[in-house]
C-alpha cells in the first residue's frame, strides 16, 4: 500500500505532549506501596528483617497467583467472582487425588480448574451474559461441590505431600521460591504483552471490544482466554495453598478473594477494562500484604482485615475509575 | 447600534497542549441569525460548550446584553436565555415530548414528587407552539422522526424564556447533518419564525445552507475566528477556502482521477444472497479497482447487506465468492483473514478502539507488517506509524496519543490506515465513510479512495450523499425493500443524475 498518500503532505508534528497528571495518576500504586513501606517500617524496624521479609512474600504468592489471573479478566472488563471457591475446590481436589497419582494427580487438579475456567469464559462469551452473574453461579457451584465431596471438612495431606512439598520449602537467598517464581511469572506476562502483536489484545476488548471485532479481532476467542488463564491461576494457587496448609479443605482460599480482587484494582488496573498490566497487580499485591502486616503491627484485630480490603477496592475504584465511560461499565 | 444580545470576547480555551479556542471574539445581535462554519477541530464544539457553561475558558469573557456573564454549568446558561439544540440528539426517548421538553425545569408541574400532567402538557404545549408545531405534548419521543425529535429539541432550548428575562439565545449545532428535503425546509422555516424572537447561531457544514439562512457568517479555523462574511456577497467556494485554508479543488470528487475497470478480473462475485427480512436475491460483481456504490434509504436492506458482507451477520441464501473462491464467514475474524476491511459508519464505537494509541489502533487489523512472527518489533512500529501520519497528513501530537482525543477527521484517516497498512487488504467496504467529516478531511478521503482504486483494491461505497456516491462510484445499484431495484452505470463520463436514482429510491 506504500502509493497512498494524502494530496499535501506536510511533516508531522513532532510537539510531544507531556501529560504529567496522568503519569502521577498511574505512579500512584507505587508511591503509596513505598509510602507505606517506610510507615510501618518507623513503626516497626524489624520489619524489613529477612525472617519478617520472608514471611510477607510467602504469604504473598497465593494472593498474586489469584490476582493475576483476575487481572486478565478484569482488563478485558469483565470479573471472575468464583476465581477463590474454584481455587478452594482445588485444594479438596488435591488432598483427593494426589495421595494415590503424586505429581500426576497435582498436573490433573491444575488441568481441572484451567478447563473450569474455560468453561466459565466459554459460557460468558457465546451467551454474552455479564461475567459477574455466571461466574457468582460458579462460585456456588464449586463452593458447594467442594464442600460436598470434602464432608464440609479440611483434608490433611500427607501422602505424597513431597510432590508439592518442595514449593514452600525451598529457598534463595532466604527469601521464598515460591514468592519469586510468581513474580517471575507477573514478568513473563508483562513481556509478553509488550512483545507479543496481539499483546494488547485484553486491553482491547475492555476498551473498545467493538472496534476489535469490527478490526478482525477474535473477541470471543480472547474473552475465553482471559476466563481460562484465570482458572489456570486459580490451579496453581490452589497447589501453592495445599502446600503451604499441609491440607486441602473446602472453604480454604475463600478469604483470599477480597484481598487479590483489591491488589488488581489497587495495582492501577481499571475496573472497567483496558487499563492495566500485571506488574500493577504486583504492586497491588505488595501493597496488600505490607497493609495486613501494618495493620496487625498497630494492633488491628485480624479479623478487621476483611473490612479494610472491602474498603480499598471500593476507595481504589472511586480514584482510578474513567467517569467518561461509565455508560460502559459491566 | 444597540448592545448586541451576545458577545463573546478573547476566549481562549487549552486542552492539556491542544489550544482549541484562541482569542475567539464574535458577537450576535438582536433577532439574528448568525453562521459559524470550522473544519473538524476549529473550535466549533469547544465554542458551543463554553457557551453552555460545561467548559470554562481560559481567558476572555462573554457578555449578555453588555453585561458580563459567568456560566458556571447548564443551568447558568440557560437562566441566561441561552438555549442548545445538539448534534446528538439528548431526548430521554421512552418518556413523553412533555417530560423531555420541561425536563429539569418542571417546577409546579411536579407536585409532592408527582407529575401534575395537566400542567405539564400545558407548559410544553406552550413551547410547542411558539415553534407552531402540531407535535403533541402527550406523543411518546421513540414514535418521533429524526426531524419530529429536533423540533421537540428545539421546543425544549426555547424554555428558557420562561427562567430569563433577556429574549433568547438559540444555538443549532449542526441541525441539517441529518435532515433531507421538506425537512430541511421545515427547519428554515422555523430558524425564520425564531427570528421574529429570538437570536440564533447556526452552526453547519452545509455551506450552502449557512449562506442561506444566515445575516452574517463568522469562519473559525484552528481555533480562531479567521473571517467574517456577509452572505450576500460572498459564496460558497469562498467560504471553502477560508475554512480550509487552500483554493477549493475544482474537482472536489477527483473525477479526473477516476479509471475504467472493465477489463479488469472480478474480485467480488455475490450471487442470489438473501437474509431473511433484510433482503433477498442480491447479485452484483466487484472488479479490481472498482467503486460499487450502494443507494437505498434507511430499511432498503443496504446497511445489512454490508455486514452480511462482513461477516458481522449471517446470511440464509446465496453465495459470495471471493477470487474464485467460495467464502461464507461466520464472524469479520474469517473475512479480515480474507482480505476485507471494513470502516464502519459507527466510527467512534466500531472504527477506532478509543483508550488505545494512534499507533497501536493502526495495527489493531494486522499487525503483521511489523512482526517477526507473533512478536513485535518496536523499531518497526514506531517507523511504520510515523509513516502512516505523515502520509495521510493525520494532526496528533504524537503516535502515542489516546486515539480518542483525535478530531473526526483524523480519526478516520487511523482507521483507513489501519487497513491500509494490511498486505492482505483485497476488498474494502466504506459505510459512510465521510460523515461527520470536514469538507477538508471528505476531499482527503475523496484522494484516498481514488488512490486505493489505483492499487487494484475493491471498494463497496455506502455514501452520505447521492452525489457523493455518484462522482465516487463506477456501477451503482439501488436497493429498495431488501432488493436489487435497478443498476446503473457510473464509469467516467458517464453519470446518472440525482434524481435518477432517488426515483428508484422511494
Amino acid at each position: 500500500m506504500s502509493q497512498i498518500t494524502a494530496p499535501e503532505p506536510t511533516a508531522a508534528r513532532a510537539d510531544v505532549e507531556v501529560d504529567w497528571k496522568s503519569h502521577i495518576v498511574a505512579a500512584l500504586p507505587l508511591i503509596v506501596l513505598v509510602l507505606l513501606i517506610v510507615v510501618v517500617t518507623a513503626n516497626q524496624p524489624n520489619f524489613i528483617a529477612l525472617g519478617s521479609v520472608r514471611g510477607l512474600l510467602e504469604s504473598m504468592a497465593p494472593i498474586l497467583l489469584l490476582a493475576l489471573g483476575q487481572t486478565f479478566v478484569i482488563l478485558t472488563g469483565g470479573i471472575d467472582l468464583s476465581f477463590a471457591a474454584t481455587a478452594s475446590f482445588g485444594t479438596v481436589l488435591l488432598a483427593l487425588w494426589m495421595p494415590g497419582l503424586g505429581v500426576a494427580g497435582v498436573i490433573a487438579v491444575v488441568a481441572a480448574l484451567t478447563l473450569i475456567g474455560f468453561i466459565n469464559g466459554f459460557v460468558i462469551a457465546m451467551t454474552q451474559i455479564p461475567s459477574f452473574i455466571a461466574t457468582l453461579g460458579a462460585l456456588g457451584l464449586y463452593s458447594g461441590l467442594g464442600l460436598a465431596i470434602s464432608g464440609a471438612s479440611n483434608i490433611r495431606i500427607s501422602t505424597g505431600y513431597e510432590a508439592i512439598g518442595w514449593i514452600t520449602d525451598l529457598r534463595i537467598a532466604g527469601l521464598p521460591l515460591s514468592a519469586l517464581l510468581v513474580i517471575l511469572i507477573a514478568v513473563i506476562i508483562a513481556v509478553a504483552m509488550k512483545v507479543l502483536s496481539r499483546g494488547k489484545s485484553f486491553h482491547a476488548i475492555g476498551l473498545a471490544e467493538q472496534a476489535l471485532l469490527m478490526s478482525g479481532g477474535s473477541t470471543i476467542r480472547i474473552r475465553i482466554l482471559a476466563f481460562t488463564l484465570c482458572g489456570l491461576f486459580s490451579g496453581l494457587a490452589a497447589v501453592m495453598l495445599a502446600a503451604s496448609q499441609h491440607s486441602g479443605g473446602p472453604t480454604l482460599a475463600d478469604t483470599l478473594q477480597l484481598p487479590a480482587i483489591a491488589a488488581v484494582v489497587i495495582g492501577g488496573t481499571a475496573i472497567t477494562g483496558g487499563v492495566g498490566g500485571a506488574m500493577k497487580t504486583v504492586v497491588g499485591a505488595l501493597i496488600i500484604v505490607v497493609l495486613r502486616v501494618g495493620l496487625s503491627a498497630v494492633g488491628v484485630d485480624p479479623s478487621f482485615e476483611q473490612i479494610v480490603y472491602g474498603t480499598v477496592i471500593i476507595a481504589a475504584v472511586v480514584l482510578t475509575i474513567d467517569r467518561s465511560r461509565l455508560g460502559v461499565v459491566k | 447600534m444597540s448592545v448586541p444580545v451576545l458577545e463573546v470576547k478573547n476566549l481562549t480555551k487549552t486542552f492539556k497542549n491542544v489550544v482549541a479556542l484562541d482569542n475567539i471574539t464574535f458577537e450576535v445581535r438582536q433577532n439574528e441569525v448568525v453562521g459559524l462554519i470550522g473544519e473538524n477541530g476549529a473550535g466549533k464544539s469547544t465554542l458551543l460548550k463554553i457557551l453552555s457553561g460545561i467548559y470554562q475558558p481560559d481567558s476572555g469573557e462573554i457578555r449578555r446584553n453588555g453585561e458580563k456573564a459567568v456560566f458556571r454549568g447548564p443551568k447558568d446558561s440557560a437562566t441566561a436565555g441561552i438555549g442548545m439544540v445538539h448534534q446528538e440528539q439528548s431526548l430521554v426517548t421512552s418518556v413523553t415530548v412533555a417530560e423531555n421538553i420541561l425536563l429539569g425545569s418542571e417546577m409546579d408541574a411536579v407536585r409532592g414528587g408527582f407529575y401534575n400532567w395537566r400542567t405539564l402538557n400545558a407548559k410544553a404545549q406552550k413551547q410547542l407552539d411558539k415553534i407552531q408545531s402540531p407535535i403533541s405534548p402527550t406523543d411518546k419521543v421513540e414514535d418521533l422522526s429524526f426531524a419530529q425529535r429536533q423540533m421537540v429539541e428545539l421546543a425544549k432550548a426555547l424554555g428558557v424564556e420562561e427562567f430569563s428575562k433577556e429574549s433568547p439565545v438559540i444555538v443549532l449545532d449542526e441541525p441539517t447533518s441529518v435532515l433531507e428535503g421538506d425537512e430541511l425546509e421545515v427547519l428554515f422555516a422555523q430558524i425564520e419564525r425564531l427570528r421574529q424572537f429570538a437570536s440564533v447561531i447556526f452552526v453547519s457544514h452545509r455551506l450552502d445552507e449557512v449562506l442561506r439562512v444566515s445575516d452574517r457568517v463568522y469562519i473559525l479555523k484552528d481555533g480562531k475566528s479567521v473571517a467574517e462574511r456577509n452572505p450576500d456577497t460572498a459564496d460558497v467556494d469562498e467560504l471553502h477556502r477560508l475554512m480550509v485554508g487552500r483554493e477549493s479543488s475544482a474537482e472536489f470528487y477527483h473525477e479526473s482521477e477516476q479509471t475504467p475497470v472493465v477489463d479488469e478480473p472480478v474480485v467480488l462475485k455475490v450471487e442470489g444472497l438473501g437474509k431473511t427480512r433484510a433482503f433477498s436475491g442480491v447479485s452484483f460483481e466487484v472488479r479490481k479497482g472498482e467503486v460499487l456504490g450502494i443507494s437505498g434509504v434507511q430499511g432498503s436492506g443496504r446497511e445489512e447487506l454490508t455486514r452480511v458482507l462482513f461477516g458481522a451477520e449471517p446470511f440464509d441464501s446465496g453465495t459470495i465468492t471471493l477470487d474464485g473462491r467460495k467464502v461464507r464467514f461466520a464472524s469479520p475474524v474469517g473475512a479480515v483473514r480474507a482480505g476485507y476491511g471494513y470502516i464502519p459508519a459507527e466510527r467512534r464505537i466500531e472504527g477506532i478502539a478509543q483508550g488505545l494509541s494512534v499507533q497501536d489502533n493502526i495495527f489493531l487489523a494486522d499487525p503483521s507488517p511489523v512482526s517477526v512472527g507473533p512478536f513485535f518489533v518496536p523499531s518497526r512500529a514506531r517507523a511504520a506509524a510515523s509513516e502512516w501520519i505523515t502520509r495521510l497528513r493525520i494532526r496528533t501530537p504524537n503516535r502515542n496519543t489516546n486515539v480518542s482525543n483525535l478530531s473526526g477527521g483524523n480519526q478516520q484517516k487511523v482507521v483507513l490506515a489501519k487497513w491500509l497498512n494490511s498486505p492482505r487488504l483485497r476488498v474494502l467496504i466504506l459505510d459512510h465513510p465521510t460523515r461527520g467529516l470536514d469538507v477538508g478531511a471528505k476531499e482527503d478521503v475523496y484522494t484516498f479512495i481514488r488512490q486505493l482504486c489505483g492499487q487494484g483494491i475493491a471498494i463497496i461505497l455506502l455514501a452520505d450523499t447521492l452525489e457523493e456516491t455518484i462522482a465516487l462510484s463506477h456501477s451503482i445499484f439501488v436497493m429498495r425493500d431488501g432488493e436489487i431495484q435497478r443498476r446503473f452505470d457510473a464509469s467516467p463520463g458517464n453519470k446518472p443524475k440525482p434524481v435518477e436514482l432517488v426515483e428508484q429510491m422511494v
